[in-house]
Protein backbone atom coordinates (compact mmCIF):
# COMPACT_ATOMS: atom_id res chain seq x y z
CA UNK A 1 0.00 0.00 0.00
CA UNK A 2 1.53 3.33 -1.02
CA UNK A 3 1.58 5.91 2.20
CA UNK A 4 1.92 9.03 0.20
CA UNK A 5 -2.27 8.61 -1.14
CA UNK A 6 -3.50 8.65 2.01
CA UNK A 7 -2.71 9.05 5.93
CA UNK A 8 -3.80 6.31 7.91
CA UNK A 9 -3.69 5.70 12.17
CA UNK A 10 -4.45 9.61 12.31
CA UNK A 11 -5.49 10.40 16.24
CA UNK A 12 -9.49 10.53 16.22
CA UNK A 13 -11.06 13.60 16.81
CA UNK A 14 -13.01 13.47 20.19
CA UNK A 15 -16.42 15.46 21.07
CA UNK A 16 -14.12 17.64 22.93
CA UNK A 17 -11.51 18.45 20.67
CA UNK A 18 -14.41 19.13 18.21
CA UNK A 19 -15.30 22.13 20.07
CA UNK A 20 -12.02 23.54 20.94
CA UNK A 21 -11.36 22.92 17.20
CA UNK A 22 -14.03 25.40 16.50
CA UNK A 23 -12.63 28.14 19.04
CA UNK A 24 -9.22 28.17 17.22
CA UNK A 25 -10.88 27.55 14.19
CA UNK A 26 -12.58 31.04 15.05
CA UNK A 27 -9.11 32.50 15.38
CA UNK A 28 -7.39 30.93 12.15
CA UNK A 29 -10.12 32.18 10.10
CA UNK A 30 -9.15 36.01 11.44
CA UNK A 31 -5.82 35.25 9.35
CA UNK A 32 -6.35 32.89 6.60
CA UNK A 33 -10.05 34.50 5.54
CA UNK A 34 -9.30 37.44 4.46
CA UNK A 35 -5.25 36.85 3.05
CA UNK A 36 -6.28 33.48 1.45
CA UNK A 37 -10.07 33.21 1.34
CA UNK A 38 -9.69 30.35 3.19
CA UNK A 39 -12.16 27.42 2.63
CA UNK A 40 -11.67 25.62 5.97
CA UNK A 41 -10.87 22.23 4.31
CA UNK A 42 -8.93 21.85 7.26
CA UNK A 43 -5.67 19.92 5.82
CA UNK A 44 -3.47 22.82 4.55
CA UNK A 45 -1.40 22.76 1.69
CA UNK A 46 -1.34 27.00 1.36
CA UNK A 47 2.93 26.46 2.14
CA UNK A 48 2.97 24.29 -1.16
CA UNK A 49 1.36 26.43 -3.11
CA UNK A 50 2.95 29.52 -2.90
CA UNK A 51 0.42 30.75 -0.15
CA UNK A 52 -2.72 30.74 -2.45
CA UNK A 53 -5.86 28.74 -1.05
CA UNK A 54 -5.80 26.14 -3.75
CA UNK A 55 -9.07 25.27 -2.46
CA UNK A 56 -10.97 27.81 -4.34
CA UNK A 57 -10.67 25.97 -7.69
CA UNK A 58 -14.32 25.25 -8.54
CA UNK A 59 -13.38 21.57 -9.14
CA UNK A 60 -11.28 21.90 -5.45
CA UNK A 61 -8.18 20.34 -7.29
CA UNK A 62 -4.89 19.70 -4.97
CA UNK A 63 -2.40 18.72 -7.40
CA UNK A 64 -2.16 21.32 -9.93
CA UNK A 65 -4.56 23.28 -13.16
CA UNK A 66 -7.25 20.91 -14.95
CA UNK A 67 -6.80 21.02 -18.82
CA UNK A 68 -9.19 24.16 -19.29
CA UNK A 69 -6.82 26.88 -18.37
CA UNK A 70 -8.33 29.20 -20.85
CA UNK A 71 -5.29 31.17 -23.05
CA UNK A 72 -5.08 34.73 -20.82
CA UNK A 73 -4.74 32.27 -17.56
CA UNK A 74 -8.24 32.66 -16.56
CA UNK A 75 -10.27 29.44 -15.35
CA UNK A 76 -12.86 27.93 -17.50
CA UNK A 77 -15.74 27.76 -15.16
CA UNK A 78 -15.86 31.66 -13.69
CA UNK A 79 -14.03 33.26 -16.99
CA UNK A 80 -13.60 36.47 -15.06
CA UNK A 81 -11.86 35.06 -12.50
CA UNK A 82 -7.74 33.92 -12.87
CA UNK A 83 -7.26 29.96 -12.55
CA UNK A 84 -6.33 29.58 -9.07
CA UNK A 85 -3.24 27.12 -10.35
CA UNK A 86 -2.66 29.70 -12.91
CA UNK A 87 -1.94 32.12 -10.28
CA UNK A 88 -0.16 29.44 -7.77
CA UNK A 89 2.38 28.31 -10.98
CA UNK A 90 3.35 32.15 -11.19
CA UNK A 91 3.78 32.79 -7.72
CA UNK A 92 5.82 30.27 -7.34
CA UNK A 93 8.02 30.92 -9.86
CA UNK A 94 8.51 34.68 -8.66
CA UNK A 95 9.52 32.55 -4.79
CA UNK A 96 11.26 30.03 -5.94
CA UNK A 97 8.92 27.32 -4.88
CA UNK A 98 8.56 25.66 -8.01
CA UNK A 99 9.68 22.26 -6.66
CA UNK A 100 6.98 22.31 -4.13
CA UNK A 101 4.48 21.95 -7.21
CA UNK A 102 6.32 18.14 -8.03
CA UNK A 103 4.77 16.54 -4.86
CA UNK A 104 1.94 14.58 -4.89
CA UNK A 105 -0.34 15.98 -2.44
CA UNK A 106 -2.73 13.47 -0.61
CA UNK A 107 -5.91 12.25 -0.94
CA UNK A 108 -8.51 14.85 1.21
CA UNK A 109 -9.82 13.31 4.09
CA UNK A 110 -13.32 15.17 4.43
CA UNK A 111 -13.74 14.57 8.21
CA UNK A 112 -10.67 17.26 8.48
CA UNK A 113 -13.44 19.41 6.28
CA UNK A 114 -14.28 22.70 8.79
CA UNK A 115 -11.53 21.65 11.44
CA UNK A 116 -8.74 23.10 12.17
CA UNK A 117 -5.59 22.71 10.41
CA UNK A 118 -3.52 24.52 13.24
CA UNK A 119 -4.70 21.91 15.49
CA UNK A 120 -4.72 19.05 12.88
CA UNK A 121 -0.72 20.37 12.64
CA UNK A 122 -0.22 20.08 16.13
CA UNK A 123 -1.96 16.87 16.91
CA UNK A 124 -0.21 15.28 13.69
CA UNK A 125 -2.80 14.28 11.46
CA UNK A 126 -1.33 16.48 8.55
CA UNK A 127 2.22 17.61 8.25
CA UNK A 128 3.35 21.14 9.22
CA UNK A 129 3.81 23.79 6.34
CA UNK A 130 6.99 24.25 4.70
CA UNK A 131 8.78 27.59 5.30
CA UNK A 132 12.18 27.92 3.28
CA UNK A 133 12.82 26.48 0.10
CA UNK A 134 16.57 26.70 -0.68
CA UNK A 135 17.97 25.94 -4.19
CA UNK A 136 14.87 25.59 -5.65
CA UNK A 137 16.04 25.74 -9.33
CA UNK A 138 18.63 22.46 -8.40
CA UNK A 139 15.55 20.65 -6.77
CA UNK A 140 13.31 20.77 -9.96
CA UNK A 141 16.89 20.16 -11.66
CA UNK A 142 17.00 16.87 -9.50
CA UNK A 143 13.64 15.79 -9.93
CA UNK A 144 13.04 15.86 -13.80
CA UNK A 145 17.06 15.93 -14.38
CA UNK A 146 17.26 18.88 -16.63
CA UNK A 147 16.59 22.51 -16.57
CA UNK A 148 12.92 23.57 -18.27
CA UNK A 149 12.80 26.33 -19.98
CA UNK A 150 9.50 28.08 -19.40
CA UNK A 151 8.18 30.73 -21.45
CA UNK A 152 7.24 34.22 -20.03
CA UNK B 1 -1.85 -8.18 -29.79
CA UNK B 2 -3.69 -6.20 -27.12
CA UNK B 3 -2.84 -2.49 -27.17
CA UNK B 4 -0.68 -2.73 -23.97
CA UNK B 5 1.62 -5.47 -25.53
CA UNK B 6 1.80 -3.73 -28.60
CA UNK B 7 2.95 -0.39 -26.46
CA UNK B 8 4.76 -1.99 -24.20
CA UNK B 9 6.80 -3.80 -27.39
CA UNK B 10 7.07 -0.08 -29.08
CA UNK B 11 5.25 -0.83 -31.95
CA UNK B 12 2.89 2.71 -33.43
CA UNK B 13 -0.11 2.24 -31.93
CA UNK B 14 -3.61 3.97 -33.16
CA UNK B 15 -6.71 4.81 -30.71
CA UNK B 16 -10.20 5.58 -31.16
CA UNK B 17 -12.75 7.11 -29.35
CA UNK B 18 -16.41 6.52 -29.27
CA UNK B 19 -18.83 8.79 -27.71
CA UNK B 20 -21.69 6.44 -25.97
CA UNK B 21 -25.37 7.51 -27.00
CA UNK B 22 -27.96 9.25 -25.23
CA UNK B 23 -29.87 6.92 -24.53
CA UNK B 24 -30.38 3.01 -23.85
CA UNK B 25 -29.47 1.98 -27.64
CA UNK B 26 -26.59 -0.35 -27.61
CA UNK B 27 -26.78 -0.76 -31.43
CA UNK B 28 -25.23 2.67 -31.70
CA UNK B 29 -21.78 1.57 -30.08
CA UNK B 30 -22.39 -1.97 -32.54
CA UNK B 31 -22.47 -0.05 -35.68
CA UNK B 32 -19.69 2.26 -34.85
CA UNK B 33 -18.03 -0.11 -33.30
CA UNK B 34 -17.41 -1.54 -36.90
CA UNK B 35 -15.41 1.82 -38.19
CA UNK B 36 -12.91 1.18 -36.47
CA UNK B 37 -12.54 -2.97 -36.23
CA UNK B 38 -9.66 -3.42 -37.81
CA UNK B 39 -7.95 -0.05 -37.53
CA UNK B 40 -6.94 0.73 -34.11
CA UNK B 41 -5.48 -0.97 -31.88
CA UNK B 42 -8.32 0.59 -29.18
CA UNK B 43 -10.93 2.85 -28.34
CA UNK B 44 -11.53 4.95 -25.89
CA UNK B 45 -15.17 4.97 -24.40
CA UNK B 46 -16.30 8.29 -22.77
CA UNK B 47 -17.46 9.05 -19.78
CA UNK B 48 -20.35 11.35 -19.76
CA UNK B 49 -18.28 13.69 -21.65
CA UNK B 50 -18.78 17.78 -21.20
CA UNK B 51 -20.98 16.59 -18.20
CA UNK B 52 -23.68 15.36 -20.42
CA UNK B 53 -25.35 12.36 -19.19
CA UNK B 54 -24.89 9.77 -21.72
CA UNK B 55 -24.83 5.37 -21.94
CA UNK B 56 -22.26 4.43 -19.34
CA UNK B 57 -18.52 3.79 -19.89
CA UNK B 58 -18.29 0.58 -18.53
CA UNK B 59 -21.50 -1.00 -20.19
CA UNK B 60 -20.47 0.13 -23.62
CA UNK B 61 -16.82 -0.84 -23.42
CA UNK B 62 -18.05 -4.12 -22.35
CA UNK B 63 -20.85 -4.17 -25.59
CA UNK B 64 -17.56 -3.18 -27.71
CA UNK B 65 -15.30 -6.33 -26.12
CA UNK B 66 -18.27 -8.87 -26.86
CA UNK B 67 -17.63 -6.95 -30.87
CA UNK B 68 -13.67 -7.68 -30.75
CA UNK B 69 -12.82 -4.06 -30.07
CA UNK B 70 -10.57 -3.48 -27.20
CA UNK B 71 -11.95 -0.70 -25.30
CA UNK B 72 -10.33 2.03 -23.14
CA UNK B 73 -12.62 3.21 -20.40
CA UNK B 74 -12.34 6.62 -19.16
CA UNK B 75 -13.18 7.60 -15.63
CA UNK B 76 -13.79 10.46 -14.47
CA UNK B 77 -13.63 12.16 -10.74
CA UNK B 78 -16.68 13.82 -11.43
CA UNK B 79 -19.28 11.88 -10.96
CA UNK B 80 -17.92 9.27 -8.22
CA UNK B 81 -16.55 9.42 -4.97
CA UNK B 82 -13.70 7.03 -4.14
CA UNK B 83 -15.82 4.64 -3.07
CA UNK B 84 -18.01 4.16 -5.92
CA UNK B 85 -14.27 4.60 -8.39
CA UNK B 86 -13.49 1.32 -6.87
CA UNK B 87 -15.98 -0.56 -6.60
CA UNK B 88 -16.72 0.78 -10.95
CA UNK B 89 -13.30 -0.44 -11.35
CA UNK B 90 -13.50 -3.73 -9.79
CA UNK B 91 -16.56 -4.60 -12.00
CA UNK B 92 -14.75 -3.43 -14.96
CA UNK B 93 -12.03 -5.71 -14.28
CA UNK B 94 -14.64 -8.31 -13.62
CA UNK B 95 -16.06 -7.90 -16.92
CA UNK B 96 -12.52 -8.44 -18.69
CA UNK B 97 -11.62 -4.87 -19.15
CA UNK B 98 -7.80 -4.05 -19.38
CA UNK B 99 -7.65 -0.25 -20.21
CA UNK B 100 -8.48 3.02 -18.59
CA UNK B 101 -7.50 6.60 -18.55
CA UNK B 102 -8.03 8.58 -15.84
CA UNK B 103 -9.39 11.95 -15.97
CA UNK B 104 -10.77 15.09 -13.86
CA UNK B 105 -13.66 15.90 -15.27
CA UNK B 106 -15.68 18.42 -17.34
CA UNK B 107 -17.12 21.04 -14.85
CA UNK B 108 -20.96 20.01 -14.01
CA UNK B 109 -21.91 23.75 -15.60
CA UNK B 110 -21.37 23.28 -18.71
CA UNK B 111 -23.65 19.66 -19.29
CA UNK B 112 -26.84 19.03 -19.20
CA UNK B 113 -27.71 18.92 -15.52
CA UNK B 114 -26.10 22.36 -14.25
CA UNK B 115 -27.67 21.80 -10.68
CA UNK B 116 -25.74 19.25 -10.18
CA UNK B 117 -23.43 18.38 -7.31
CA UNK B 118 -19.52 17.80 -8.90
CA UNK B 119 -17.80 15.18 -6.49
CA UNK B 120 -14.48 15.68 -7.03
CA UNK B 121 -13.36 13.35 -3.88
CA UNK B 122 -10.01 12.41 -6.18
CA UNK B 123 -8.24 14.43 -8.81
CA UNK B 124 -6.85 12.99 -11.92
CA UNK B 125 -3.32 12.25 -10.25
CA UNK B 126 -4.51 10.77 -7.03
CA UNK B 127 -6.90 8.83 -9.26
CA UNK B 128 -3.98 7.54 -11.32
CA UNK B 129 -2.26 6.48 -7.81
CA UNK B 130 -5.49 4.57 -6.68
CA UNK B 131 -5.45 2.16 -10.05
CA UNK B 132 -1.53 1.88 -9.70
CA UNK B 133 -2.52 1.02 -5.73
CA UNK B 134 -5.17 -1.01 -6.63
CA UNK B 135 -3.28 -2.83 -9.53
CA UNK B 136 -0.72 -3.71 -6.09
CA UNK B 137 -3.77 -5.02 -4.55
CA UNK B 138 -4.29 -2.50 -2.25
CA UNK B 139 -8.01 -0.64 -1.43
CA UNK B 140 -7.37 3.23 -0.92
CA UNK B 141 -8.89 1.75 2.84
CA UNK B 142 -5.60 -0.49 3.14
CA UNK B 143 -7.53 -3.69 2.16
CA UNK B 144 -5.82 -5.99 0.28
CA UNK B 145 -7.96 -6.89 -2.69
CA UNK B 146 -8.06 -10.81 -3.17
CA UNK B 147 -7.19 -10.76 -6.55
CA UNK B 148 -5.78 -7.73 -7.62
CA UNK B 149 -6.67 -5.49 -11.20
CA UNK B 150 -4.36 -5.98 -13.89
CA UNK B 151 -5.59 -2.38 -15.37
CA UNK B 152 -3.56 -0.67 -18.05
CA UNK B 153 -3.07 3.33 -16.68
CA UNK B 154 -3.82 6.08 -18.69
CA UNK B 155 -3.84 9.79 -18.51
CA UNK B 156 -4.84 12.75 -20.73
CA UNK B 157 -2.12 15.81 -21.13
CA UNK B 158 -2.91 19.12 -22.56
CA UNK B 159 -0.25 20.56 -23.79
CA UNK B 160 -1.57 23.72 -25.10
CA UNK B 161 -2.93 25.20 -21.86
CA UNK B 162 -1.51 27.86 -19.40
CA UNK B 163 0.78 27.65 -18.07
CA UNK B 164 3.29 25.73 -20.08
CA UNK B 165 5.97 24.11 -17.09
CA UNK B 166 2.73 23.57 -15.49
CA UNK B 167 1.58 21.47 -17.73
CA UNK B 168 4.69 19.33 -17.42
CA UNK B 169 4.92 18.78 -14.06
CA UNK B 170 1.46 17.33 -13.88
CA UNK B 171 2.41 15.21 -16.93
CA UNK B 172 5.45 14.40 -14.54
CA UNK B 173 3.11 13.59 -11.36
CA UNK B 174 0.83 11.54 -13.30
CA UNK B 175 3.50 9.09 -14.84
CA UNK B 176 5.17 9.04 -11.16
CA UNK B 177 1.73 7.98 -10.32
CA UNK B 178 1.38 5.15 -12.72
CA UNK B 179 0.28 6.35 -15.91
CA UNK B 180 1.78 3.88 -18.81
CA UNK B 181 -0.03 5.95 -21.65
CA UNK B 182 -0.68 9.46 -21.78
CA UNK B 183 -3.09 10.91 -24.81
CA UNK B 184 -2.76 14.62 -25.63
CA UNK B 185 -5.70 17.14 -26.42
CA UNK B 186 -6.12 17.20 -29.99
CA UNK B 187 -3.20 19.30 -31.69
CA UNK B 188 -3.88 21.77 -34.52
CA UNK B 189 -0.75 23.85 -33.37
CA UNK B 190 1.99 21.77 -34.26
CA UNK B 191 4.84 24.15 -33.45
CA UNK B 192 3.62 24.45 -29.75
CA UNK B 193 3.13 20.61 -29.89
CA UNK B 194 6.76 20.14 -30.67
CA UNK B 195 7.88 22.67 -28.15
CA UNK B 196 6.23 20.66 -25.09
CA UNK B 197 7.16 17.01 -27.22
CA UNK B 198 10.93 18.52 -26.79
CA UNK B 199 10.54 19.18 -23.01
CA UNK B 200 9.02 16.05 -22.54
CA UNK B 201 11.65 14.06 -24.32
CA UNK B 202 14.22 16.00 -22.13
CA UNK B 203 12.81 14.84 -18.76
CA UNK B 204 12.58 11.12 -20.23
CA UNK B 205 9.08 11.38 -19.77
CA UNK B 206 8.08 9.31 -23.33
CA UNK B 207 10.54 6.61 -21.86
CA UNK B 208 8.34 5.77 -19.17
CA UNK B 209 4.64 6.32 -20.86
CA UNK B 210 3.49 6.41 -24.26
CA UNK B 211 2.90 9.51 -25.66
CA UNK B 212 0.10 9.11 -27.64
CA UNK B 213 -0.83 12.98 -29.53
CA UNK B 214 -4.78 13.81 -29.94
CA UNK B 215 -6.19 14.33 -33.56
CA UNK B 216 -9.61 15.36 -34.19
CA UNK B 217 -11.08 15.40 -38.43
CA UNK B 218 -13.16 18.15 -38.24
CA UNK B 219 -16.22 18.46 -40.93
CA UNK B 220 -16.27 22.38 -41.45
CA UNK B 221 -15.01 25.53 -40.31
CA UNK B 222 -17.63 26.75 -37.92
CA UNK B 223 -16.50 23.06 -36.06
CA UNK B 224 -13.37 24.82 -35.69
CA UNK B 225 -14.39 28.59 -34.83
CA UNK B 226 -16.80 26.34 -32.07
CA UNK B 227 -13.68 24.76 -30.61
CA UNK B 228 -11.59 27.99 -31.08
CA UNK B 229 -14.27 29.96 -28.72
CA UNK B 230 -16.30 27.70 -26.36
CA UNK B 231 -13.81 25.30 -25.88
CA UNK B 232 -10.96 26.27 -22.92
CA UNK B 233 -7.64 24.98 -23.14
CA UNK B 234 -7.89 24.12 -27.14
CA UNK B 235 -5.25 26.14 -29.38
CA UNK B 236 -5.68 26.36 -32.86
CA UNK B 237 -3.60 27.29 -35.78
CA UNK B 238 -5.56 30.20 -37.62
CA UNK B 239 -4.00 28.85 -41.29
CA UNK B 240 -6.36 25.23 -40.45
CA UNK B 241 -9.39 27.90 -40.45
CA UNK B 242 -8.18 29.74 -43.42
CA UNK B 243 -7.93 26.76 -45.47
CA UNK B 244 -11.34 24.69 -44.02
CA UNK B 245 -13.41 28.53 -44.91
CA UNK B 246 -11.93 28.44 -48.50
CA UNK B 247 -12.43 25.18 -49.42
CA UNK B 248 -15.42 24.19 -51.82
CA UNK B 249 -15.06 20.59 -49.72
CA UNK B 250 -14.86 21.21 -46.46
CA UNK B 251 -15.34 17.28 -45.45
CA UNK B 252 -12.24 16.40 -47.95
CA UNK B 253 -10.39 19.52 -46.67
CA UNK B 254 -10.86 18.25 -43.30
CA UNK B 255 -9.79 14.68 -43.86
CA UNK B 256 -6.63 16.33 -45.78
CA UNK B 257 -5.68 18.44 -42.63
CA UNK B 258 -5.98 15.29 -40.40
CA UNK B 259 -4.12 13.28 -42.47
CA UNK B 260 -0.95 15.82 -42.89
CA UNK B 261 -1.19 16.56 -39.26
CA UNK B 262 -0.95 13.20 -38.38
CA UNK B 263 2.02 12.97 -40.90
CA UNK B 264 3.75 15.50 -39.33
CA UNK B 265 3.62 14.11 -35.58
CA UNK B 266 4.54 10.64 -37.11
CA UNK B 267 7.71 12.76 -37.20
CA UNK B 268 7.82 13.98 -33.91
CA UNK B 269 10.30 12.67 -31.74
CA UNK B 270 8.93 11.03 -28.29
CA UNK B 271 5.28 10.03 -30.26
CA UNK B 272 4.56 6.78 -29.67
CA UNK B 273 0.83 6.68 -31.15
CA UNK B 274 -2.12 8.68 -32.20
CA UNK B 275 -4.89 9.00 -30.99
CA UNK B 276 -7.91 10.24 -33.29
CA UNK B 277 -11.48 11.48 -31.59
CA UNK B 278 -13.41 11.64 -34.54
CA UNK B 279 -16.86 13.50 -32.78
CA UNK B 280 -19.37 12.46 -34.21
CA UNK B 281 -18.08 11.66 -37.63
CA UNK B 282 -17.07 7.85 -37.13
CA UNK B 283 -17.05 6.52 -40.37
CA UNK B 284 -14.06 8.82 -41.35
CA UNK B 285 -12.00 6.48 -39.57
CA UNK B 286 -10.89 4.05 -42.33
CA UNK B 287 -10.94 7.07 -44.86
CA UNK B 288 -8.10 8.43 -42.56
CA UNK B 289 -5.87 5.62 -41.64
CA UNK B 290 -6.26 4.19 -44.83
CA UNK B 291 -4.93 7.57 -46.34
CA UNK B 292 -2.17 7.65 -43.85
CA UNK B 293 -0.92 3.83 -44.12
Amino acid sequence: MRTDLVTFDKPPITAQERKFSRVMLFFESIIKVPLFHCQHCGECILSSTAFICCQNCPKRLRNGPCGGTREDGACEVYPERKCVWYRIYVRSKRLRRISLLYKINKIHDWNLEGTSAWLNVFKKRIPGPIWLVRNDQQKVKDIIGHDVQAED
Amino acid sequence: MTFKQKIESDQFVWCGEIGPPQSCDGDVIRKKAQYFQGYVDAVNITDNQTAIVRLSSIASAKILLDEGVEPIIQMTCRDRNRLAIQSDLLGAAALGIKNVLCLTGDYQTFGDHPEAKGVFDLDSIQLVATVANMNNGFLLSGAEIKKPTQFFIGAAANPFAQPFEMRLIRLHKKVEAGARFIQTQPVFDLELFERWMDQVVQMGLHEKAAILAGVLPVKSAKALLYMKEEVPGVKINPEFIDRMNQSSDPKEEGVKIAVEIIQSLKKVKGVAGIHLMPVMWESIIPTIIQAVK
